[in-house]
């Protein structure tokens, strides 16, 4: 399975299948509910390569997410529009869509034995927002 | 990939890429906030190892982050410049610069089978200063 994810803020963050590893998406409902509770939320947790750039192209976008997780929340840049696209066998399996995402935490892991660094970047959409969250997925399309 | 450590203050602490061993970057945002927190803040864990000066070179600079790590809060010393590269390929990966860093755990480690020791040293940004925080990368050595 390959994920795409794209960022959309004041800039365009943009990670394709040869650096993100893994997804996990929930969903954050009262385990003690005894019916169906109006407190939902949604959590979704992002791991990847760090790579480096080398014979000459770009860096990859990881120091936007970085940089993306330090801005306060007086700024409206805080929340920005995510989409995951989990791609198999040139089938969209998931398409998620995060319209008012914001970071809850970001991690980045380097070692000196690996050549690359490991990121992990988990995402929330705004709690008053959480009917604008949408979750296709099921058709065809590269 | 390779690390260096720099750290401002009364004497300049620095480290290559012979000492440190991994660095770890992190966000520490309040995990059950439903919305953007103002509670933002970040922390950076080195570790890496200590070395023991052969044939008359200089000792390495990890006995001054242990003496940085005993200064009291009352001495603006406390908080101090620390920046750290992570270079690969001749490529800075990742440049931080923590402005008003301060340490909030450094430990050492000895045993008798190995030659050298390893250090822990996690320091935090002052909490107010977090905007100041840069993170820069993905430009060549």
């Amino acid at each position: 399975m390959g994920f795409r994810l794209k960022i959309e803020g004041n800039e365009t963050i943009s990670l394709l299948e040869t650096s993100i590893e893994k997804v996990q998406f929930g969903a954050d409902i009262p385990h003690d509910s005894n019916a169906r509770s109006t407190d939902l939320g949604s959590t979704m947790k992002i791991t990847g390569k760090i790579l480096a750039a080398v014979s000459g192209e770009a860096a990859d976008d990881t120091g936007k997410i970085a940089r993306w997780s330090l801005v306060p929340a007086e700024n409206s840049d805080c929340y920005r529009n995510v989409q995951l696209d989990v791609i198999s066998a040139s089938q969209v399996v998931r398409r998620i869509q995060v319209p008012n995402a914001f970071v809850v935490d970001y991690k980045e892991d380097f070692t000196d034995e690996s050549g690359i660094g490991v990121f992990t970047l988990l995402l929330k959409q705004k709690k008053d927002k959480m009917a604008a969250l949408k979750f296709e997925g099921g058709f065809s399309g590269e | 990939m390779g690390f260096t450590l720099k750290v401002e203050g009364p004497n300049e602490i620095s480290l290559g890429t012979t000492s440190i061993t991994g660095v770890k970057f992190g966000a520490d945002i309040p995990h059950d906030s439903n919305a953007r927190s103002t509670d933002l803040g970040s922390t950076m864990e080195i570790t890496g190892k200590i070395l023991t000066a052969v044939d008359g070179d200089p000792f390495d600079a990890t006995r001054q982050l242990g003496l940085w790590s005993l200064v009291p809060a009352e001495k603006a010393d406390c908080y101090r410049k620390a920046e750290v590269e992570v270079i690969a390929a001749s490529q800075v990966v990742r440049k931080y610069t923590f402005s008003n860093a301060f340490v909030v755990d450094y430990r050492e480690d000895y045993g008798d089978v190995e030659g050298v020791g390893t250090f822990h040293l996690i320091i935090k940004q002052k909490k107010d200063k977090t905007a100041q925080i840069t993170v820069e990368g993905g430009y060549s050595v």
